[in-house]
């Protein structure tokens, strides 16, 4: 794949929302496209034709727009690192999510993939690492709310050894198992343990290891589930989805 | 040894204008059907629950100098032989040996769909690979480059869309080409890694050793088979010493993977389609929220969900009866006016062959066609329900309830559809996996009211009941049916079937809107079941209980001596074989409150369900003079009361499924003991119960 110029920031975000149209409808219409970005018609003509003109969206006036297969590629990309910036402002500087977007939408076009990658890794880091975590997060907020309050750092830090050490005895027990996740979560399918028959099937119907999966509901009576693998919809009892272990992905 | 892999003629062999054998493989919901209905033109049941099409489906069709035969097999995942299914499909590629195979690929979920295209590559059958549906995967934002994905598959591919017959005669022609071509049954070898191939590539030389007939295609495919455990394949092989070394590589890389050798090998095929699927699709840029995402968020809702499920079954009642009410009526009246007609060619009043023809032969069989509308009613609405996709919501929604009583949620659909008629519910329970669950769901089916009770209920409930309840008693019936079922199954697991219920893997496909013309083909078939049980069984069973009612006649000295005719009549009944069986079953009777009329009228009831309406018919029509003055309700209504009523119902509901039943559970279960077990279990338990509501009922004062 040739790599297009680089696009400038208002040109990215009209991909991002012709992308974010034609997921909700079929095609992206040029009066849409206005509507959301809160333009006129003629800087739309004109950033469609800017787009057209790099071979990303396939646009003639008056017809619907849709993405080529090239604009697709790098609009996935822009909504990733919108994605990745909105994340790291809410989960990490405690933000609140209309800020967040706002901010992340002015911040995607000129970060660097590496500051994107390190900032990603930092919102990794803080969850994992037992001297910060969730509660270090909270902490930070209400300091932000609040900063004159006054700390008992001696305490905290021994909470902060305790909770590391129920969670070693905790990841040692038990993996998470697909029969925990909740609606709207996606994971990344470990193992599939259980007996060899249903293995069989179970790999046989697309859960094998590193196949995305996402969970999707819950049948009325609490069981079985709804999982979409591989781009279709697989039912299973939440006996079985406790044989197979997971990597929550966030 | 190994015969069923070898081909009867060399590659190449068949010359056109030749007849083709083709056939037709696919997961479930991928559209195999409307493909086969789509090149055959043959009017097929089209489903959307996975796996209805269980039976082998043939057609024919001509295309250029070429006859085709043309088999669709049933839908299936894989080619393991885990279930029937799987079993049908594959003693069709190996057996049968078609000139091409058709793979359909649902273009909106390729990665799965692929898994058996590859498998069926790998057995080197000459393959064609139909993407259908695809218009939809193209809406939905995929983009396939399908050149790419036949020249990496070296098989042809075809895009489609099956109902609307677009891309049909471009697939006809690549599987033509294919079948006819000297090079057709080319394989793909998926390489499995180092140490599996190593393990296949041992097995091999074994084979080659023993049996140096099989081509490189036949003996890597065994090889890798063997190293999978496959049991079909292992009692095929009859060298001890071929399975002793494919064992040994077996065990050997278990424990290098700390895993079956079959489950690393089916990895292997999903990371083969995963490189084939990165290369040749690309998915949207964003997942849209699709509009089956959007009604299983209500129909599969927490709250909404169930009652949703319970609100649609009572409109499927409803649309049954209300709609059906006034055909009914037409059809009554015709045949009434049909035996007037014929009655009207007699002078003398005592034809045997008036009575066979009038009270036997349109008496007979117009009370059971009376009732048609309702059956094609309710086998409208359950093809409406098969093709929108909401049977597996269905099963899915039930399957917390089903697994309580040890049943599967998949058992639900044969349950549901033992509502229409228990002959095909049995046959549905193929889609069950397990042998323990499926027995145990075929065993309870005659429990739920088919709709040849329906006749029974429909006939006593408006005589006894007031306006008001009969909805509700009708519903009672019904309810009773089914909760001695989930009763049932329950003892039963807990008694015989001992044993976990099977995995509940199952597919939700994606909605469809239901085609109405593909509905009414549907319900025409299911209907034409029924008539076709009507037209011959029914019909030689209302002969045979005529001629049983009639048999032997009383002597004409003594009818003169009667002078009123109806008296006569009831004396000649009472003087024929099934009134002195009935008399003789008297005993039996007597404490559910049975008379011997009724007694006679369960002899049919027995033979098929819906001749007891039939029967009762004949007794009284025979019994009584005047046959038009009153209709059968109000004979009724005089002769028994409600309680009666109710437990002539709660009998027929319960007691022995009918002879068609029988039949079927016999074949299905490939065992006369447990269809003579389910016969005599059945009717012992309807025979308790009945004995339990008469006395009880009769001691409350409520007969």
């Amino acid at each position: 794949m040739e790599i297009p110029d680089k696009l400038t920031a208002s040109l990215e975000d009209y991909l991002k929302t012709i992308a974010r149209i034609t997921a909700d409808k079929q095609a992206a219409r040029a009066k849409d496209i206005a509507g959301r970005l809160n333009v006129n018609m003629s800087s739309v003509t004109g950033a469609l034709r800017a787009l057209a003109d790099r071979g990303l969206v396939n646009y003639a006036p008056y017809e619907y727009v849709t993405l080529t297969e090239q604009g697709t590629e790098v609009a996935r990309e822009v909504v990733r690192r919108h994605e990745g910036i909105r994340d790291f402002l809410v989960g990490v500087l405690a933000l609140n999510e209309d800020v967040a977007d706002k901010a992340a939408c002015d911040m995607e076009h000129s970060i660097s993939p590496d500051v994107l990658e390190r900032i990603i890794r930092l919102a990794d880091y803080i969850e994992i690492c037992p001297r910060t975590g969730a509660s270090w997060i909270k902490e930070f907020k209400e300091y932000c709310d609040n900063p004159a309050r006054e700390d008992d750092c001696e305490q905290c830090l021994t909470v902060c050894l305790q909770d590391y050490r129920e969670r070693k005895v905790h990841s040692d027990e038990d993996d998470a198992t697909l029969d925990r996740l909740s609606p709207g979560t996606k994971a990344k399918v470990v193992l599939v343990s259980g007996d060899r028959a249903t293995r069989r099937r179970m790999t046989e119907m697309g859960l094998t290891p590193g196949t995305l999966i996402e969970v999707e509901r819950v049948a009325p009576l609490g069981d079985p589930m709804a999982v979409k693998v591989k781009g279709y919809h697989l039912s299973l009892r939440k006996s079985e989805a406790r044989t197979v272990t997971v990597e929550h992905l966030k | 040894m190994l015969a069923f892999l070898k081909s009867d003629s060399p590659p190449g062999a068949r010359r056109p204008g030749k007849q083709l054998r083709i056939a037709i493989a696919g997961n479930p919901n991928s559209g195999k059907t409307t493909v086969f209905n789509a090149i055959t033109g043959s009017r097929q049941h089209v489903g959307n629950y996975p796996g209805v099409t269980v039976e082998k489906k043939t057609g024919f069709c001509r295309w250029g100098d070429h006859e085709l035969e043309v088999v669709d097999l049933p839908g299936i995942y894989s080619l393991t032989p885990h279930s029937d299914e799987e079993v049908v499909a594959r003693n069709v590629l190996f057996d049968e040996k078609p000139d091409a195979v058709i793979a359909v690929i649902d273009a909106c979920s390729v990665e799965r769909n692929l898994y058996l295209a590859i498998q069926l590559k790998e057995l080197g059958v000459p393959l064609v690979l139909c993407f259908n549906m695809i218009d939809a995967a193209r809406s939905r934002g995929y983009q396939f480059e399908l050149d790419k994905l036949s020249r990496r598959l070296d098989a042809p591919v075809v895009a489609t869309v099956g109902h609307k017959e677009f891309g049909i005669s471009e697939l006809l022609d690549a599987t033509v080409n294919l079948a006819t071509a000297s090079d057709g049954r080319r394989s793909l070898q998926v390489n499995y890694g180092h140490e599996v191939e190593a393990a296949i590539g041992e097995v091999s030389a074994t084979l080659q050793a023993r049996d140096g007939q099989l081509t490189d295609v036949q003996r890597r495919w065994i090889s890798l088979k063997l190293v999978e455990r496959d049991e079909e394949i292992r009692r095929r092989i009859e060298n001890p010493q071929v399975l002793e070394v494919a064992d040994r590589n077996a065990d050997r890389l278990a424990r290098l993977y700390g895993e079956a050798p079959e489950i690393i090998i089916a990895e292997g095929r999903y990371n083969l389609i995963s490189a084939l699927y990165r290369e040749a699709v690309r998915g949207p840029a964003l997942e849209r929220r699709t509009k089956t995402d959007r009604i299983d968020a209500v129909v599969t809702h927490r709250y909404l969900g169930i009652p949703l499920f319970l609100g649609l079954m009572y409109l499927i009642f409803q649309f049954t009866f209300t709609l059906g009410e006034p055909v009914m009526g037409w059809i009554e009246a015709g045949f009434g006016r049909l035996g007037l007609a014929v009655g009207s060619f007699w002078g003398v009043a005592n034809s045997a062959l008036k009575s066979l023809l009038v009270d036997g032969v349109i008496g007979g069989v117009g009370g059971v066609l009376v009732f048609l509308p309702n059956i094609a009613l309710l086998f409208l609405a359950i093809s409406l329900l098969e093709s929108s996709g909401y049977m597996a919501r269905a099963a899915f929604i039930m399957d917390r309830l089903m697994n309580k009583v040890g049943l599967h949620g998949k058992s639900f659909i044969p349950m549901l559809i033992g509502f229409g008629c228990s002959v095909p519910a049995i046959m549905a329970t193929r889609t069950l996996d397990n042998r323990r669950d499926r027995l145990t769901t075929m065993f309870v089916i005659p429990l739920i009211s088919c709709s040849a009770r329906l006749p029974i209920y429909l006939l006593i409930i408006p005589a006894f009941f007031p306006q008001r309840w009969q909805a509700p008693m009708l519903w009672l019936v019904y309810l009773i049916g089914i909760l001695l079922a989930l009763a049932s199954a329950k003892l039963l697991r807990k008694a015989v079937f001992k044993g976990e219920t099977s995995a509940f893997l199952m597919e939700l496909p994606p909605y469809k809107v239901p085609t109405m013309k593909a509905a009414v083909l549907q319900m025409w078939e299911r209907a034409r079941l029924f008539l076709k049980k009507a037209g011959t069984m029914i019909l030689g069973m209302s002969i045979l209980m005529w001629a049983l009612s009639s048999f032997p006649r009383v002597q004409p000295d003594a009818r003169s001596q009667q002078r009123d005719p109806s008296l006569a009549a009831a004396q000649q009944i009472e003087h024929s074989i099934a009134g002195r069986a009935g008399r003789l079953m008297g005993p039996v009777l007597a404490p559910m409150g049975f008379d011997w009329r009724i007694g006679t009228a369960l002899i049919g009831a027995f033979v098929a369900k819906e001749v007891f309406v039939a029967q009762m018919g004949i007794v009284y029509s025979l019994g009584e003079a005047d046959e038009n003055s009153d209709t059968l309700r109000d004979k009724l209504r005089r002769d028994y009361t409600p309680l009666v009523a109710f437990c002539i119902m709660l009998f027929t509901l319960i007691s022995s499924p009918c002879m068609a039943t029988v039949a079927i559970m016999r074949r299905e279960s490939n065992s006369w003991r447990w269809a003579m077990a389910q016969f005599w279990g059945l009717t012992g338990l309807a025979f308790v119960l009945t004995v339990l509501v008469y006395q009880v009922g009769s001691r409350l004062g409520l007969g």
